[in-house]
This record gives structure tokens, C-alpha cells and sequence, in this order.
């Protein structure tokens, strides 16, 4: 796994490649919830991602919330395949807000 | 019932991207779709994520072995740790807010398998995790 930052309009916006598991969920985590920290709402972008499992989507409930807590948001863009399955099954999907592509994210 | 892969690996979690691959491999030999392999390996991944945190608690030097095997109209898949028996109830689902954190690991291994049974062991000592799926029709 790995990943990168940038900003899109007054977001930051993190790009996960690769897999997510127990072995490298905590980076995740740990990036995830400096973002948040410094007070930016968060986009994870799931369009390089192929895989990820419960310690990956446990991450991204706790960064939920905490964004929750905090006024901000946590949007997941382009999540597909075996990722939007595990999304789907644990009925994730209508608690995140997601949207297809970065287009689609407005000011 | 016919032996389609055995392998031994080390609990660590630097190990689970070759056992998904392994898994991944396992059950297109056996003709699933990609959608139900996807959910396969998820449930390995998941279960071997929980032998390393909660029956080895992080003890790197423990050992995990994979056996998957093949009857008339099913795939079996065997996990097997050396670590001390865990009580059969750790494979129960507590109801849980999907917001909460815990237990989803184990609820998405039993959303994939059609049945999942633990065996203790001991001798020597360990757990046996059974995982069964109905094979793809046709």
C-alpha cells in the first residue's frame, strides 16, 4: 500500500494504492486523523485501491467520527470492486458520503 | 476430498497479502466468480487477521497454516494456529452499530461462508477454524 496527498478545492485529498490491511492500516490512521487534526475535511480517494479489509474500514469509522465531531467531512471517491463490495456488505455505503469522481465534489 | 492448496506461514501480518493471493488462487481453480472470490479471500484475510491479534496477541514466531480442499459441492478451508484455545462464544456476532468499532471482521466472515466452526485442539495445542462454501453451480 501506499499513498499521497494533495489538495482539491479546500479539501485534503488522500489516494490509498494498493491494499489495506492490518499490516499497514495504522499509516493509514495515522494520516487520516492528522488531516482531521488540522481542522481539513477529508477526501479518500479509493480509485487506486484494490483491497481493503475490517482494520481498513475500522479506520475509516473512526475517522468518521471523528470528522463528525469535529464539523468536517469524510467523502470516499471512486470506491470500486472488491472495496465498494466490503462497503456494500457491511452497509457502510449509506453511512460515508461517496460520490463516483472527483468531479463531482463541489466547494 | 481433494487437496487444492497447503501452506504454512509465519503470524505475522506482513504474511497476509501473499495468503489472500494464495486464497485468490485457491478459488479460481475452483471456478467462483470474481465477486464471491473477492468475499473468499476477505474471509481468509479476516480470520488469519484474528488468529495474529487475538490467539497469538502479536507473537510473531507463532505459525498459521492454510489447507483448502475441494469435495463434490463444496470448498473447505482450514486454518489452523498453535496458540492456546480460544473459547468458541470469540466466534459469536455481538449486535453491534455499524459505527462502533470491533467484530466486523467477524461479521463479514460469516457473511461470505456458508458455515464457519472452530475445533480446538490439543495435541499439540491450538485451534482448528473450519470454513466451508457451497461451490458455484455448473
Amino acid at each position: 500500500m501506499s499513498y499521497s496527498q494533495t489538495i482539491h478545492l479546500h479539501y485534503e485529498r488522500l489516494v490509498l494504492t494498493g491494499e489495506v490491511d492490518l499490516h499497514n492500516s495504522p499509516q493509514v490512521r495515522k494520516q487520516l486523523l492528522a488531516i482531521l487534526k488540522n481542522g481539513c475535511s477529508v477526501l479518500v480517494d479509493f480509485s487506486e485501491l484494490s483491497y481493503i479489509d475490517s482494520s481498513g474500514i475500522a479506520t475509516l469509522v473512526e475517522a468518521f467520527n471523528v470528522a463528525k465531531n469535529n464539523q468536517l467531512t469524510l467523502t470516499i471517491i471512486a470506491a470500486a470492486g472488491a472495496p465498494l463490495q466490503v462497503l456494500e456488505l457491511t452497509n457502510l455505503n449509506k453511512v460515508f458520503p461517496m460520490v463516483s469522481s472527483l468531479d463531482d465534489i463541489r466547494e | 476430498m481433494k487437496l487444492v492448496r497447503c501452506e504454512h506461514y509465519k503470524a505475522c501480518t506482513n504474511e497476509l497479502s501473499e495468503i489472500r493471493s494464495v486464497v485468490r488462487c485457491a478459488c479460481k481453480k475452483m471456478g467462483f466468480s470474481e465477486s464471491e472470490i473477492n468475499l473468499l479471500t476477505l474471509a481468509i484475510d479476516e480470520a488469519c487477521t484474528n488468529i495474529i491479534r487475538y490467539a497469538y496477541c502479536g507473537d510473531k514466531s507463532g505459525r498459521i497454516d492454510l489447507e483448502v480442499y475441494q469435495s463434490e459441492s463444496e470448498a473447505i478451508f482450514f486454518l489452523t494456529d498453535y496458540a492456546k484455545c480460544i473459547k468458541k462464544s470469540c466466534l459469536e456476532i455481538k449486535d453491534k452499530k455499524l459505527t462502533e468499532p470491533g467484530g466486523l471482521g467477524l461479521k463479514l466472515i460469516h457473511k461470505a461462508m456458508d458455515s464457519v466452526q472452530l475445533i480446538s485442539l490439543s495435541d499439540p495445542v491450538g485451534n482448528k477454524l473450519e470454513l466451508r462454501k457451497r461451490l458455484p453451480q455448473g
